[in-house]
């Protein structure tokens, strides 16, 4: 070992230049923006396309979107979607889910029903907080769902829009499906010899 | 494959030689190209296309190339010719169908996530296959969905134009009940006339239906078609015995859909005589009684006058006391029981078994006896078979029906249709002598309204002109000589003109159905309600067995006679033995050899069973005689329920009320329920595993589509469970481990839905038996004018769509043919009297007389009225008037005479 090198040693030693080290990487951090936040008291922002809690949603004008097709249930991979769709007695001929249950247990979150609505009546919103201590809560039926619509309708267009299932221009507004009139009367006379 | 049917079976028609994808073909000749490619195995998509009728060529989907030809051909309109060179793929081909497609979608909506038919549309399965996802001018209809129909919604948006379902009804049903009607420049499919639909509400339009045009009323947006357990069993509302698709979804039935579906467009055309595949409106749209809530779910045990649920380990522990207690005490002879015809197969075989071994009585009847008994008696007798010897085949290709007593159209629709296609494809003949202006009365040839009740006569009268205008079969005549010469005889009492006259026909009209019958080559008979429920039923049915002696068509190939029953196994519950004189097989329950067989096959071979002795057998009448008398202290009713069905001057009432002990098994709480000590949920055949016996004699299989309605058993179980409380060791598990005893002790039983064709023999009957019987069968005066004080004739039947008291707890049947209480009389008679529909009007018999409104209808003939026998509301079986047939005892009250005035 050189002298050179004895000295230098020396002086790290009474200088405690490790601590000066590792001090140097905990004044850094003072003064940088911290990673980690304060989970409950503050939220995370979340990306639109986030595929969280499934939601039922309206039109603007407050009617339900969702037609009863089935289709998310037939799309849906671990079978946790069950509707019972029937007819409006009151609009004759609109169909609409009487029953809408997701069993957010079972979900896995793939997002196909989502892909599949032809209405765009599901969407994912940024809700993911819905731990419970009672299992039986996470069977999401359609009040719930319409619930977690309504509250977070903005998350779950943009849901739509992020995933380009919906454009987000003013004519797309405008979309809704629109079911067939029914008729009570003929549209034109019957012919004399059937009256 | 599809071949359109020579209209004579017999002829061969001339085979030709074409070439089809390179390889050259034989096919006979008038026959469509699209038929002869589809049976080289090629398919050809083709929407507007279905075996059962002719080609209608709208879809443009069935392009082929032809050589010598620049643009594709449809080939489902062109004849195939010989020489024909046919090239059926290729690039050019699938691009002028795929322009076919976008033609039908661009002005098809895409609202397949709200129709019905998504996942079952042939539309859709087209624009799949051919990769259609771009449509340059599609344009919408916006014609509004016509909902006014009671059953079936038209959404003529969604409409492709193949114009199937016009053509089903009009070709196949022959009822032409929908129409194309062009409006808002669309080709529409309407009902005639645009007017509400109204028809037989069969369902075929909307089986057929490539896309979601129809819909079903019932099921509407409930379901999608994948989500559905789909079921194929035998329906069972009547005796034709079609095939059936129950889709239910876990406890609910949804649907009801038939095998006739646009997806089986595939078939030989001549394949249609043995059935079309369809379902009619009771099959199709009377299923709610499976899961309706009016349904027994517990068993029930009357505690203080009350009928209080109880478990079931409880109601069987005191059910099989109270019944041990009855037998130790009165013996087995006060005993008895009634099945209905509704059972399966092995559940009838298992009641008669527990009747006669484990209880020892042979006091048993079924709902067969209410007519189908008189039937299988006299051919029996006569002929020494015991079903109808024409098979739905032998009846389409007939020259000659002849229809006796039967609205075949309403009472056994399915098989109504087998004469239609008679009529319509093979040119057959048909002569309908029936009291009323029915619908195969007016397709027939020969229409022939009778007085009601003057059936009988008819036949008799047929007889005397067959006869007098030597149209007898020399032949087989001349092989009994004695026979002929006795029935000669006896037809020597019957005058024409006399017959004519009480019946309300002509001498002419007798002698034209006489001949028409006699001449065909191949003529058959059918026998309906108004011959073998009717006084007299079992001699009428000798009587027309003698007719087709005479004109030599028994046993002859094409010729035969048939029946058509209400209930869906009446057959079944004959052949196995339901009935105090037969024996599983039918046998006679007499006959020594085959006791002894079963007592062994019962028992074992060293200590046989002891069956009751022959003399003590007890049939329905006389089983509640014997209740009356207190002879019989304890009831087995199985899904009977005879305090609605028999008139009240039977006084089952008065009967019931004696007994010690009533036991009620029935999947309702019937008016003779709520008398019952004891009732047993029992399940629909819906929710039960077996096979039943069709008018044909096909055996066919039930299979379970749900699990049992709440705490019910099926039968069978429950008859096992009821077996082993009593003593017996029965070791069934399931209906599969009583089947394989039938098959046993039957064998060739179980005919796999493909009967053998019996002809029959008459031969010991006219050399031994004939001649002492024949002369009282011809008295043409027993059945004269209508007393003066009583001019009207009153009917009870059935109408189409109920059958029984089942239906009425359907209210998708109910819906179409509530209960209107009012009785149907003739224009003619309203008119005379002044009547209006619903005035009111007393209606007097010899039983006595009640109120109720009047229902004008153009079908009844004048001097008759007719009241639906399903609703008892108000009670008019109570004015029948009962008979018993002295040979088969077959109670008879569907028909009286009474005094109507204006109330």
């Amino acid at each position: 070992m050189g002298v050179g090198t004895l000295t230098k040693k020396v002086l790290h030693a009474i200088l405690f230049d490790e601590i000066w080290d590792a001090m140097k990487v905990t004044f850094k951090h003072m003064f940088h923006k911290p990673i980690t936040f304060q989970y409950p008291r503050e939220q995370r922002h979340i990306p639109d396309t986030h595929r969280g809690a499934l939601a039922l949603l309206r039109y603007d004008d407050g009617k339900e979107r969702c037609v009863g097709c089935d289709l998310c249930e037939a799309a849906c991979p671990s079978r946790c979607i069950k509707v019972i769709s029937a007819e409006d007695k009151s609009l004759p001929l609109q169909r609409y889910a009487k029953e809408f249950y997701i069993d957010i247990t079972k979900c896995v979150f793939c997002g196909y029903c989502v892909e599949a609505c032809p209405v765009n009546a599901l969407a994912m919103t940024k809700l993911y907080e819905f731990s419970t201590h009672d299992k039986r809560t996470l069977l999401f039926d359609k009040r719930r769902l319409y619930e977690i619509g309504d509250k977070f309708l903005d998350d779950g267009k943009r849901y739509l829009y992020a995933h380009g299932q919906e454009k987000e221009t003013e004519s797309s507004r405008e979309y809704r499906y629109f079911f067939p009139q029914s008729v009570v009367k003929g549209t034109q006379p019957p012919p004399k010899h059937l009256t | 494959m599809a071949l359109k049917p020579a209209t004579n079976p017999e002829a061969e028609a001339v085979t030709i030689e074409l070439t089809i994808d390179g390889t050259p073909v034989t096919a006979r000749d008038g026959v469509s190209l699209y038929d002869v490619i589809a049976s080289t195995g090629k398919i050809i998509p083709a929407m507007c296309y279905h075996y059962t009728f002719d080609p209608f060529g709208s879809c443009g989907m069935c392009l082929v190339m032809q050589e010598g030809k620049k643009a594709p051909v449809r080939s489902c309109t062109a004849k195939a010719a010989a020489g024909m060179v046919i090239r059926t793929d290729g690039d050019d081909l699938f691009a002028a169908r795929k322009k076919a497609v976008e033609k039908h979608l661009s002005v098809h909506p895409l609202d397949c996530p709200v129709c019905d038919a998504d996942g079952h549309c042939e539309l859709q399965d087209m624009a799949f296959l051919h990769g259609v996802t771009n449509l340059a001018n599609a344009k919408q209809k916006l014609i509004p969905e016509d909902t006014r129909s009671l059953v079936l919604d038209f959404n003529m948006n969604r409409c492709i134009a193949c114009g199937e379902c016009i053509n089903i009804c009009k070709d196949v049903q022959m009822i032409d009940a929908l129409q194309f009607m062009k409006k808002g420049g669309f080709n529409q499919v309407v009902a005639k006339g645009d007017l509400p639909l109204q028809c037989e509400f069969c369902g075929d339009c909307l089986a057929v239906c490539p896309v979601g045009a129809i819909t079903n009323k019932y099921s509407k947006y409930l379901y999608k078609p994948w989500q559905m357990k789909k079921t194929r069993t035998t329906c069972n509302y009547c005796g034709d015995g079609c095939q059936m698709d129950v889709e239910t979804k876990d406890t609910h039935v949804v649907r009801v859909t038939s095998p006739l579906s646009w997806k089986n467009k595939w078939g030989d055309r001549t394949e249609t005589a043995k059935g079309h595949g369809g379902l009619c409106v009771r099959g199709r749209f009377g299923f709610q009684f499976i899961d309706s809530k009016t349904r027994l779910t517990r068993p029930l045990i009357r505690k203080e006058q009350d009928l209080v649920p109880a478990p079931w380990l409880e109601t069987m522990h005191e059910l099989v006391d109270r019944l041990q207690a009855v037998k130790a005490r009165f013996g087995p002879q006060a005993i008895a029981g009634l099945i209905t015809a509704r059972c399966t197969n092995e559940e009838l075989y298992l009641f008669q078994k527990l009747m006669r071994t484990v209880v020892g009585t042979n006091q048993l009847d079924s709902s067969a006896r209410y007519g189908h008994a008189n039937f299988v008696h006299a051919m029996r007798d006569a002929l020494d078979v015991s079903r109808m010897t024409a098979d739905s085949e032998t009846i389409t290709k007939a020259k000659a029906i002849l229809v006796v007593g039967s609205n075949i159209t309403e009472t056994n629709p399915v098989a109504s249709l087998r004469v239609k296609e008679a009529i319509r494809v093979y040119k057959a003949q048909v002569a309908v002598v029936d009291s009323a202006h029915t619908n195969i009365a007016k397709l027939s040839s020969h229409p022939t309204p009778v007085k009601p009740g003057t059936e009988g006569l008819f036949v008799q009268g047929l007889l005397k002109a067959v006869i007098e205008r030597d149209l007898v079969d020399t032949e087989a005549v001349g092989q009994h000589p004695a026979a002929f010469a006795a029935l000669k005889q006896a037809v020597g009492a019957v005058s024409l003109a006399r017959v004519a006259e009480l019946t309300g026909s002509t001498t002419d009209q007798i002698g034209d159905v006489a001949a028409l019958f006699a001449e065909a080559p191949r003529a058959v008979i059918i026998i309906g309600e108004g011959i073998v429920r009717r006084s007299g039923g079992y001699r009428d049915v000798l009587n027309l067995i003698d007719l087709a002696w005479v004109t030599g068509k028994v046993g002859r190939p094409g010729c035969g006679i048939a029946t058509v029953v209400e209930e869906a196994n009446e057959q079944g519950a004959l052949d196995l033995g339901v009935a105090p004189e037969f024996l599983p097989g039918p046998v006679p329950f007499g006959d020594e050899n085959a006791r002894a067989r079963f007592a062994t096959a019962w028992g074992t071979a060293d200590q046989p069973v002891r069956l009751p002795d022959s003399g003590q057998g007890a049939t329905l009448t006389d089983i509640l005689d014997r209740c009356r008398t207190g002879q019989i202290k304890a009831l087995y009713l199985i899904g009977e329920n005879p305090l609605e069905t028999l008139p009240a001057s039977v006084n089952v009432k008065e009967a019931l009320d004696k007994l010690d002990l009533l036991i009620c098994q029935d999947p309702f709480l019937t008016e003779t329920g709520k008398l019952a000590h004891f009732v047993l949920p029992a399940c629909t055949f819906a929710e039960k595993d077996g096979t039943v016996t069709n008018q044909e004699g096909k055996v066919q299989r039930v299979r379970a589509s749900l699990d049992p309605i709440g705490e019910s058993f099926p039968d069978w179980h429950i008859m096992t469970a009821l077996a082993s409380g009593l003593g017996a060791s029965w070791e069934y598990e399931s209906a599969q481990d009583i089947q394989n005893e039938i098959m046993k002790l039957l064998p060739g039983y179980y005919n796999l839905g493909q009967p053998k064709r019996l002809a029959g023999s008459p031969d010991s009957y006219l050399a031994n038996r004939f001649a002492g019987g024949v002369t009282k069968r011809y008295t043409a005066a027993d059945a004269g004018n209508p007393p003066a004080d009583k001019p009207f004739r009153l009917i009870m039947g059935q109408v189409l769509y109920h059958s029984g008291k089942l239906s009425t707890q359907a209210s998708g049947l109910i819906n179409l043919a509530p209960n209107t209480g009012r009785v149907h009389m003739s224009l003619e008679d309203c008119e005379r009297m002044g009547l209006k529909e619903g005035a009111l009007v007393r209606i007097t018999s010899a039983k006595g007389s009640l109120v109720m409104g009047v229902l004008p209808s153009a079908l009844l003939l004048p001097g008759s009225c007719f009241v639906p026998e399903h609703f008892n509301e108000p009670p008019v079986k109570d004015l029948m008037t009962v008979d018993v047939d002295p040979v088969t005892k077959v109670p008879t009250f569907k028909l009286t005479q009474v005094f109507v005035e204006k109330a």
